[in-house]
């Protein structure tokens, strides 16, 4: 197998998962969330704000710094992303330590002189589970479609910084070589190798399950095609294309570059379907658009001959508690 | 979800810590609790952790409360010599303050509020609001710009995440234009819920009602001007299906069982009593299943005192309400164990536990402690007379009567047109049935002569061009 064949064959399966896995435990789990909040605008640009002085920061560290860091991390958003799915406390704490601990051990045999495969699998695994279940917690918490093409938008601009003008993810993908608890996905088989960024499987898991969220089996079908042609095929060709033209084959191409205008392009799409779908649609919950309120609000619009009497608006079915008075 | 996480956390510093609120802070979440409702419909499950405050726990509240005491004795001393002196005077040193040494401080009457207002002030003035006076004397409160911003807001975010209020809803205000503080609460707070608010105030109650069938969701008022509301809307025939309506919050008099079965029949909303008091702003109460009054314990403290002996009532024994309202949420003209006069009855020590458990409550309020009686059989509270008088057949709502202690009985006086029809005989046996013994007596009276035997709140009924105003006053009142 060619390592173009095989680039885009692990590329495209890894992330097409993410995006169905999302999908899947979106509509089989329900994440825990708070009392008050919603994953908002405001949220988008935090989340931003975290993507860009991460890298930094894990490049501060130490050799033996950011696996324990990337380690502590992936225990913490594996505990938080799967409360409910096993809902067990303990049973949940020893499955991802035997997760960790896999994943450990693959590393240490393949630093012992095994194949690379059982590393690349597990830490793989355990880097997809850590997306679908961030991607949900967003969109559980109420991140719309919108604000994920906008973030997407914002990651293409970011990784064609920084892997050109600023070359930050070069530094850090060779910072993460040979570690444990890698933040990355994907396959080493002989010389044939293909790897994922983490940050790319969370933009095509958070896309995915936000245009499930918001336009159903639809807009999931619309994201599995971008994902597929931007965020898998197009930057897997790309490497031919740019030898074709430079002669240079690159060794990291910035993904998001190509996905993130698809993403926005395929939100530009949907939208033209309606307006999103909210979490209260899909939990069963007495849904409230500004629109609606307005009609209520002033009742029924006026006909065009006025009755005598007037039109009582409609009763709205909750009952509600006091309002203060001296 | 960051900077709600952030705006919470900030919120819950000031509550613990007694550190002063930042009103933005709490504007924006509420406009959170509001995004939340928007995109899932209900709050989360925690919720109720988050309205009730950490007074709710037991565990923590003596703690809590200790130190609100202390926090708001600090302020009170260091922005008042009269609360200074009142202090030394008690002997009781502010630093150390506890709830077992504040009931060695006098009890604030309302007398000393009146006439010591200049001495209370203890920040800088910006909004006065007076009680309505229904006890001759109004009280004025002055209020800073911070208390009159960070109430609503506090207030706002009870309801949304309550359920109670929503951006869907039309509050009708027909309460007196000189209960500012109230009017100015509401007002705001449906601003920054996005609901629609019609401060309509005591008109005649035709036009109220007129008002009321366009689009209210939520109406604010008084019992006696919601008994005036009731019978008017039976004299036009008007019934739930007229309304919009689904909460009638009525407070400041004693509301009825019979008048809250009416009105709930009449109207099809749900109909609360609310307890609040210009003079202890913004501790307020609420109403449990069980008809117990629990006030707030995050704002203020409260205390059920005997009327005889002054300390801290036994279980079932009648006593008045004192609060004293916490620094930060009482600033300006703060008062300190305020004696409101209100009676209620400290829970028996059998008591079932009703759904607000959780916070320390006491009995409805009863009226108020001068207007009890003292009979042969035991003490007979003004809500004793009224539940009787006002669930007589055919009565016209308000009822006015007179109730005065006579040879160790209940002398009341009724207006001829305010017995539903009943003989004298028949009124006495509804008040035994009530394990009252009551001696009725009916005086023919003009409408005038009736409201002077009990005036209520709804007697200031303001004039309007919209209708011919005294004929509707004769025939309602």
């Amino acid at each position: 197998m060619s390592r173009t064949a095989f680039l885009v064959l692990v590329t495209f399966c890894f992330a097409l998962a993410a995006p169905l896995a999302a999908a899947a435990y979106f509509r089989w789990v329900r994440a825990a969330r708070p009392a008050v909040g919603v994953f908002g605008t405001g949220d988008v640009f935090v989340m931003m704000g975290f993507v860009v002085v991460l890298p930094f920061a894990y490049l501060a560290l130490p050799g033996w710094g950011l696996p324990t860091v990337l380690g502590l991390v992936f225990a913490g958003g594996l505990s938080v992303g799967y409360e409910r799915v096993v809902t067990h406390r303990w049973l949940r704490r020893g499955l991802i330590l035997g997760l960790l601990g896999a994943d450990l051990a693959a590393w240490a045999a393949w630093r012992a002189g095994a194949a690379p495969l059982w590393f690349t699998a597990v830490n793989s695994v355990v880097v997809l589970l850590i997306a679908v279940s961030a991607a949900n917690l967003s969109a559980q918490g109420g991140l719309r479609l919108r604000h994920a093409a906008w973030f997407t938008l914002g990651l293409a601009v970011y990784d064609l910084t920084f892997a050109t003008a600023i070359p930050i993810t070069q530094k850090l993908a060779a910072a993460i070589q040979g570690y444990p608890f890698a933040p990355s996905a994907g396959l080493r088989v002989g010389d044939l190798g293909a790897v994922i960024g983490m940050g790319d499987l969370l933009a095509y898991a958070l896309f995915g399950v936000t245009a499930y969220k918001a336009y159903g089996r639809t807009g999931l079908r619309v994201a599995l095609v971008v994902v597929a042609a931007f965020g898998a095929l197009a930057p897997a060709l790309s490497p031919l294309v740019i030898e074709a033209v430079s002669g240079h084959r690159p060794s990291l191409i910035p993904a998001q570059v190509f996905f993130g205008p698809g993403a926005f392009l395929g939100y530009l799409l949907l939208r033209r379907l309606g307006p999103e779908r909210r979490m209260a649609e899909i939990l069963g919950n007495p849904v409230n658009r500004p629109a609606d309120r307005r009609a209520r609000w002033l009742g029924p619009p006026a006909p065009a001959v006025a009755p005598a009497a007037s039109v009582a608006p409609a009763r709205p079915a909750e009952v509600r508690g006091p309002v203060r008075l001296s | 979800m960051f900077t709600t996480a952030v705006r919470q956390m900030r919120v819950a510093f000031s509550t613990v810590l007694g550190r002063p609120f930042s009103v933005p802070v709490v504007q924006g979440l509420v406009r959170d609790a509001l995004a939340t409702l928007e995109e899932f419909g209900t709050p989360g499950d925690d919720v109720g952790q988050l309205v009730d405050g950490p007074y709710a726990d037991p565990t923590m509240r003596r703690e809590l409360q200790t130190r609100a005491l202390q926090r708001t004795a600090r302020h009170l001393t260091t922005g008042a010599p009269y609360y200074r002196d009142r202090f030394a005077a008690a002997g009781v040193d502010p630093a150390g303050l506890t709830p077992e040494t504040l009931l060695r401080l006098p009890v604030m009457t309302r007398a000393e509020l009146v006439s010591r207002q200049r001495d209370l002030l203890c920040g800088r003035p910006y909004l006065s609001t007076r009680s309505t006076g229904s006890t001759g004397a109004p009280v004025e409160v002055w209020l800073s710009r911070q208390e009159i911003t960070l109430w609503p807001a506090l207030i706002a975010l009870s309801l949304v995440l309550r359920g109670e209020l929503t951006p869907d809803d039309h509050v009708q205000l027909s309460i007196s234009s000189r209960a500012t503080a109230a009017i100015q609460e509401d007002v705001e707070l449906c601003g920054l819920v996005g609901a629609g608010c019609s401060v309509v105030g005591l008109v005649p109650p035709d036009e109220a009602l007129d008002r009321l069938c366009e689009s209210a969701t939520v109406l604010n008022t008084y019992p006696s001007y919601l008994g005036l509301l009731v019978t008017a809307a039976r004299r036009r025939g008007l019934g739930p299906d007229d309304f919009a309506l689904h909460t009638v919050n009525a407070g400041g008099e004693v509301l009825s069982a019979a008048l809250v079965a009416a009105a709930e029949a009449t109207f099809g909303a749900r109909i609360n009593d609310a307890y609040g008091a210009t003079e202890v702003l913004p501790v307020g109460g609420r109403f449990c299943t069980h008809r117990h009054l629990h006030p707030d314990p995050n704002m203020g403290y409260a205390e059920t005192i005997d009327l005889e002996t002054g300390a801290p009532a036994e279980p079932g024994r009648l006593g008045t309400l004192v609060v004293t309202p916490y620094h930060p949420y009482r600033e300006c003209m703060p008062v300190l164990r305020y004696d409101t006069r209100d009676l209620v009855r400290a829970p028996a020590a059998d008591e079932p536990p009703c759904e607000l458990a959780a916070t320390p409550g006491m009995s409805h309020i009863l009226g108020k402690a001068r207007d009890l009686l003292t009979t042969a059989s035991g003490p007979v509270t003004p809500r004793d007379v009224v539940e009787v008088m006002d669930a007589l057949p055919g009565v016209r709502w308000p009822v006015r009567f007179a109730a005065e202690e006579a040879g160790g009985r209940v002398r009341v006086t009724v207006p001829d047109d305010h017995t539903g029809g009943l003989s004298t005989g028949e009124i006495a046996g509804r008040f035994a049935d009530h394990g009252i013994d009551a001696q009725v007596v009916v005086v023919p009276m003009g409408q005038e002569d009736a409201r002077r035997l009990r005036p209520l709140r709804c007697d200031l009924l303001e004039q309007t061009f919209t209708r011919p105003v005294p004929t509707l006053v004769r025939e309602f009142v």
